[in-house]
This record gives structure tokens, sequence and C-alpha cells, in this order.
């Protein structure tokens, strides 16, 4: 026996440094894995817009995917040498464009077309449309642009009028925006791995409406469009092309007239809209495929959704927060759980885990009598067995009666 | 006890206005003469309004247009302003003071002696309101949708038939040509054996955020404009905007059942059943107190292979309105007079003596008044109302659940899932409940 429990202990002993091995192992391919995300360059540096707020949050929406891994590289100053400025594109996968400013040397433009004809992926973000009007092969590459006196001469407007494509060479400049406002973006193509599964038509947090951009247009499809209505200032009673996507040689394309930086990136770089098509538009450019799901918040039209921190609130953190629901506070951790208990499809295990951590909730006495109350309605039809002693236990408590009552009568218990 | 002390809040808030109601009806109904409930040709039909809010309104205007047919002599509503304004309409047409006015239906119901009674009102009341009326043996016009559940449904068309009553359902594009010669050619094969049906209901609402608490308005008797539903705070959210709130409505594809998918039914031979399964998707709003699907997408089949896709118009080619495909071509369906199909000659078929042809009514109000003088079924009428909300109900079910529902049409149960089950009804708050049948 004694023999025998040696044994046992050198094997678990054993097991254990295998365990730890393969633990750290494991960790080590994690790292590794996201180490090895889609190698990302955003170049900024130079822009009308404010470059030291947007390309840190762009870094993050995109890393915050765990499918890329990004540099920022910033050029030298407005009227510095653009010698200094030679980035390795063979080492990446993808190319962030977030600057609106000097031209680039030959040598860089060359590497740069170079890069995208063999297949590099590029995702023009916001005002770097406005940049490098005199550059024949970028213009190519974004399809279309504004202002840099862009006229007729650089290429046709393009947009939708009366649900209709229109390319328009009629003369004028290229690039302006009404005032800044909420705007609804409509879903052009629904089946395109970018737009797949989003909604038709979504509110984006406040920001600059892109209209009356031209330029080559050339292998161009637009995904998403925004009406320029007159009435919220300025507007071109066109729809104007928000989102794009551009074949290049073997490359790929993802333009996004969308996302200026305000303080904190503000409500266009903080809309959970902007950052999602951004993320599944950098993967498309590197794969021509996406693999992301449409998160939960993804704004309706509704209603804009902002995410202050840039992430996606897990189901964990709404069972945490919606103890402190209460009136006019936001509704967004119910609909997290809501639009959980939809996907599950009617799986009992997976209704059940989240019942409950709904329970939690109920027979915690510090949260609040409003987020039970949303919970009771939930439970009234998802609930089991399992929640109804919690439940009863609210029958006598008078702010929850009415809704324990409603729960208990509806499940028939 | 809620209940009553509300009431006595209500008429001491509308004192005034109740204290100018004249107590004896001086016009009687034709029914109080032992008639039964039809009237003679000649006689007005005695007729009150509960709800008088746009709906309403727009509801007692039509029946005023036809003059001598009826005589409007009560209404009924929360919000005494309204009631005030309905009652000035009223009076304005007659000129005189002597339109009823009461803040209760129940005290309504009670003392009124009516031939009718026009119905607009949030669909959490219809159940209620629909099945006390009937009971009391009032014919009825009521708007669709006919209930927030399928359970409420039941139990009005369960009245409808015991109580022998004329119903028509606000559903009034039944009285329309164009919607009228869709359906026709669609049920008499012209675009061949029916497949699949395409129904585009309006894009969602915009949202309205998480308002705060405010003070309920003197003129609005909040307590009783909730009634069955859960009590929430007032937020300044009542009228017309009980829509976009699952706790009332279930937004513009419930409030449009009644009407593109009745169409659908009408043209499809399927208004007496239901379909066999039900699958979908829903957009819901993120942030914010309105709460029903801005999207929607759901497929229905039905036991004869026909199915049935119900969207919002945006994702259908034709957009909004019905369209009848079949295996020769399609027939499309909608407002301002629309009527178009995959081949013009399609619209130029004539149907045939022997062929189907569609109850026929180019006035919706007055077919009502026709009915309840004859005591033939009006072209809206209960069993049809509640067949065209099922679709519409099942597929916010089958949204909710993000499952496929089995539906037993004959049975008018869910198979296999008890959670779905659940959804079919809404417990009353206490202490309202269903009037019993």
């Amino acid at each position: 026996m004694g023999i025998t429990n040696s044994l046992i202990r050198i094997d678990m002993k054993k097991q254990f440094i295998i365990l730890a091995a393969v633990l750290s192992l494991l960790t080590f391919f994690s790292a590794c894995k996201k180490e090895n995300g889609y190698k990302t360059l955003i170049i900024t540096g130079q822009n009308n817009h404010n470059w030291k707020v947007s390309s840190p949050i762009l870094k993050q929406i995109l890393d915050e995917t765990g499918l890329f891994s990004t540099d920022i590289m910033t050029t030298p100053d407005k009227g510095g040498d653009m010698k200094q400025f030679n980035p390795d594109f063979s080492k990446y996968r993808l190319v962030v464009v977030d600057y609106n400013g000097d031209s680039w040397s030959e040598k860089t433009n060359a590497g740069f077309v170079d890069f995208v004809k063999n297949g590099g992926g590029v995702v023009i973000y916001h005002a770097a449309d406005n940049s490098f009007p005199l550059w024949k092969e970028y213009n190519e590459m974004t399809a279309l642009g504004g202002w840099g006196d862009r006229n007729q001469k650089d290429g046709p407007y393009v947009y939708y009028k009366n649900d209709k494509l229109v390319t328009d060479t009629s003369a004028g400049n290229g690039g302006s925006h009404g005032k800044r406002r909420e705007y609804i973006v409509r879903t052009m193509i629904t089946d395109h791995p970018i737009t797949r599964d989003l909604p038709q038509r979504w509110l984006h947090g406040t920001d600059e409406l892109y209209s009356q951009l031209r330029g080559p247009a050339k292998n161009m499809e637009i995904l998403a469009t925004a009406f320029a209505d007159s009435a919220a200032g300025g507007g071109t009673m066109r729809d104007e092309p928000m989102l794009m996507t551009i074949l290049y040689g073997k490359g790929r394309i993802f333009h996004t007239a969308m996302g200026h930086a305000d303080e904190g990136g503000g409500p266009a770089m903080q809309c959970a809209g902007f950052i999602t098509t951004l993320q599944r538009g950098a993967e498309w450019a590197v794969t021509g495929e996406v693999t992301q799901k449409i998160p939960w918040d993804f704004p309706t039209s509704a209603g804009v959704t902002l995410r202050p921190d840039f992430k996606e609130t897990t189901l964990e953190e709404a069972f945490q927060n919606i103890g402190n629901y209460d009136i006019a506070k936001s509704t967004r951790n119910l609909s997290c759980i809501q639009n959980k208990i939809r996907s599950l499809a009617g799986d009992t295990q997976g209704l059940l885990s989240l019942e409950k951590s709904m329970v939690k909730v109920l027979t915690d006495k510090s949260a609040s009598v409003e987020g039970k109350k949303l919970l009771l309605r939930e439970l009234s039809w998802m609930g089991s067995d399992y929640c109804l002693t919690a439940v009863k236990d609210l029958v006598s408590n008078t702010d929850l009666k009415d809704e324990a009552e409603f729960t208990l009568s509806r499940l028939k218990k | 006890m809620a209940n009553k002390s509300s009431r006595r809040d209500f008429v001491r808030r509308s004192a005034a206005l109740v204290a100018g109601a004249v107590i004896l009806p001086q016009i009687i109904p034709s029914s109080a003469f032992g008639m039964g409930r039809r009237i003679a040709p000649s006689d007005r039909l005695v007729i009150g309004s509960i709800g008088t809010g746009s709906q309403g309104m727009s509801n007692m205007m039509d029946f005023l247009k036809l003059k001598g047919a009826v005589q409007f002599v009560s209404v009924c509503d929360v919000d005494s302003l309204r009631l005030a304004k309905a009652k000035e309409t009223i009076d304005l047409e007659y000129k005189n003071k002597d339109c009823r006015i009461y803040g209760d239906y129940r005290e309504f119901l009670e003392k009124e002696k009516l031939d009718a009674v026009s119905i607009a009102l949030p669909d959490h009341w219809h159940g209620i309101i629909y099945t006390a009326a009937v009971n009391k043996k009032i014919n009825v016009y009521g708007e669709k949708p006919i209930c927030r559940t399928i359970k409420d449904g039941q139990t009005i068309v369960a009245a409808v038939k015991k109580n022998n009553i004329i119903w028509q359902t606000g559903s009034w594009q039944r009285s329309l040509f164009n919607f009228r010669r869709g359906a026709e050619l669609a049920i008499n094969g012209r675009v061949g054996k029916l497949k699949y049906i395409e129904v585009g209901l309006p894009n969602g609402n915009k949202g309205i955020g998480t308002p705060p608490v405010k003070p309920v308005p003197p003129e609005l008797n909040w307590e009783m404009w909730l009634g069955p539903a859960l009590k929430v705070p007032y937020r300044g959210v009542s009228h017309w905007d009980w829509r976009w709130i699952l706790d009332y409505s279930g937004g513009q594809l419930t409030d449009w059942a009644g009407h593109h998918i009745d169409i659908a039914n009408w043209g499809a031979g399927l208004e007496h059943t239901g379909p066999v399964e039900i699958s979908g998707k829903g957009v819901y709003p993120v942030e914010g107190i309105f709460n029903v699907p801005v999207e929607y997408d759901f497929l229905c089949k039905y036991s004869n292979g026909i199915e049935m896709r119900v969207a919002n118009a945006s994702r259908l080619p034709l957009g909004m309105g019905t369209t009848w495909h079949g295996d020769l071509g399609w027939v499309h369906v909608d407002r301002g007079d629309i009527i178009s199909a995959s081949d013009p000659k399609i619209l130029n078929e004539v149907i045939g003596e022997n062929e189907i042809h569609l109850y026929k009514s180019d006035n919706h109000w007055q077919n009502f008044v026709d009915c309840v003088r004859s005591g033939k079924p009006a072209i809206a009428p209960i069993e049809v109302a509640y067949r065209a909300i099922s679709v519409a109900l099942l597929g916010e079910i089958a949204m909710t659940t993000g499952q496929t529902i089995k539906w037993d049409p004959e049975k008018e149960e869910i198979a296999g899932n008890e959670k779905a089950t659940h959804l079919l009804s809404r417990p009353y708050r206490q202490p309202w409940a269903l009037p019993t049948v």
C-alpha cells in the first residue's frame, strides 16, 4: 500500500508537473496567438483631425477582437523630412490609414502600392479619404475622396438617390458635411461578409456626415449609406456612401467615412456601429471573410449605442450591473440578457444557467427593485421550477408583489 | 382596491365634466323595443365610443359621415381632455349638448343602452373591454389587433360566438377595391397555384431613450390607463406611444397584422386557420423603454404547403403590402390603390360567375351598420381578425424565444414547448381579470 501510495504521489506530482507544463504552454500559445494576430500597422502623425486621440482608439478597437496585433507608426510632423518615414509594409497584413497630410516619399508610396497589389489589406478611416489628392493609386484605393481641391477632374460623385445608384459627373467640389448629428446608416448590401446580419437601419452617434465624395470609384461596392437631409444642416438630400469596399490588385480595402474623433473618441468613435463595422471591415480586408459575431449592442434604428470604453459589455457584467438598474437609467444590461436568451434558442441548460444568475439578483438584498422587476418579466416565461422559491418569496414584498404574482401566474405555479 | 380608489380619483378629476352629463338616454336604441339586436332599416343605430384617441375619433368621424344611419350618444375615455373634445365633436354634429361622457367603461356599459359600440384602445385593454362589451350583447366595431395575446383572442372569439352579436374589425382595407381585387385574383388561381406570400409591414419606430418619472397630467387617469398591465410610473408615455412598448403592444408588426396579414389570409383562403410552423428573427432596441422589435422577419409554414414571410418592408423586394406568389406569377397590393402583377394581363382577368367572389363592401363603417340591421356577418368578423393577429403573435413568440414554433391551428396550442406556451397569455394585474364568457 505504502509503495502504491508513494507511486501515486509520484504520479500525481508528475501529473501536476505535466499539467503545469501544459498550462504554461497554453498560456504561451495564447500569448503567441495574440502576438500573432494579423500584424496591423496604423499610420498616423498628421491630420486635420485629432489623430492623437483616434489612433490609440483604433488600435484598441482592433486589438479587442483578438484578431489583430497592431502597431502605430507616426510620420514626421507637417513639413518634416518624409524620407525618415519608411515603414516596412512586408511585416504587415493590414494597414490602417489615419493620416491626412504631407505626401510620403516616392519610395514609401511605391512600397504601399506594392503591398496592396500583392494582397495587403487596407482600412481607410474618415479623413484619410481627404489625403493625397494627387496620388493616383491611393485615390483608386479609396475610390472616393473629398476636399484637397478634388473636383470633376478626379472622378464622379457617387451616391444613391431614390434608391438608385447614381454616378454623377457634374462639375463641383468634392467633399462636404453638414452640421454634426446622429444619423441613420442604411445597409445597402445585406449579403456581404461585413454587413451580413446587421440591422438594415441603425442610428450612428453624432458625427460628420461625409457628403459629395468623388473619385475614380472603380471596383467599389457601397455597403452602407446615410441620408444627408437638409433640415439637419446643409445636407445634400442624397444617400451618401458611408461604408465601402474596394478591390485593388490582389488587395482588399475597407473604407469607412465615419468616426470623427472628439475628446475621448466622442460618440462617433464610441458608437458600437462604428466599432463593429470597423472590426468586421478590417478582418474582411485581411482575409475576405468575417468570423466575428454581430455584438448584442449593435445599434438599431431606435437609438444610438455607445461604448465609452470601446468594449462590448459581457453577460457577467450585465448581471453585475442589472442590480443597479433604476428608472431613467440605461436599459442595456437587460438587453444584453435578453439577447442571450434569444441566442440560446431554447437550450434548456443554457436557459437554466441564466435563470440561476437571475435568481441570484432576485435574492440579493442590495439589488434594486427596478432591476428585479425587469428580470421577473423575463422569468415569467423562461423560468423553471428553479426560480419558484425566490419568486414566491417576493410576493410578500410590496414593491414586487405584482411582478412576482405575474410571474407565478404565467408559469402556472 | 387600487381600482376603486383610482375610480374615485378619476371621478374627482373629471367631476366638472361628469356633472354635465345627462343621466337618462334621450335616444332609445331600437334593440330596446324587443327587436333583439337587429334594428329596422329606418332606424338610427344608437352607438357609443370607448377610446377617443386618434383612431377612436377617426372611426367616430367615419360613422358620423353616414349621417342618418347612426346616432352617437355617449363616449368613454380615461383622458378627460379627449373626452371633452369627443363630446364637443358629437354635440356640434347634433347641435345639442346630449352626448354623455364616462371615465370608466364599466359604468358606461352598465348605464348605456346601445345598439353598437365603437372601441379603439391600447391593445392591452382589448381582452377585457371587448369581452365585457360583447357579454352585454352590444354589437362591436373593434380596432385591430383584436388582442395582445392568443388567449385574449380566444376569449373574445368565444364571447362573440356565444352572444351572437355582429362584430366588425377595423381592418378597413377589406372594403377597398384594390385589396379585394388582388385577393380575388389570388384565390381564383390567377397567379397559378399559391406557393408563397410576402407581407411587408412598416419599419420600426425611433426610440425615446429612458425618460425620467413625470407628474401624471391632471386629465389622465393613469391607473385606469394601465388597467391590467403591470404598474409602472408615468414617464410621459401613454397615448400613441404605447405602441412601442411590449407590455401594451407588439409594435408595427401587431399593429399592421390586421391589415396586410389579414388581406394575405383573405386571398389565400387561410382566414380560418393558422400556420403550423413559425421561425424568424427580430432586431430589438438596445437602449430605452421602447422595446418592441424595430426589424422583424419570420416565415410561417401552412399545412397545405403555402409559406408566408412577414417582415418589415425594407427587407422585401416589393416593400409594404401583400404579395401572393403562385407558380404562374404574382399579384401585389398596397395602400394608395396599388395593385400590380408579374404580368399586367393578370390584372385584366375576369372572375367568372362560378368562381369565388369575395365579400364586397365599399364602406367599412356602412358595412357594419348594414350588418347590424340585417344580422349578416360583417366583412371583417372576429374569427378572421383573430387568425390574422395570431400570425403576428406567433411570430413574436418565435422571435422572443429564438426558436422554431410548432403551432396546431385546430387545437390552437403550441406543441412541445412549455416556455413558448407561457407566452400565449399575459397575466392581468389584480384585481383585473378576463371576464368569463
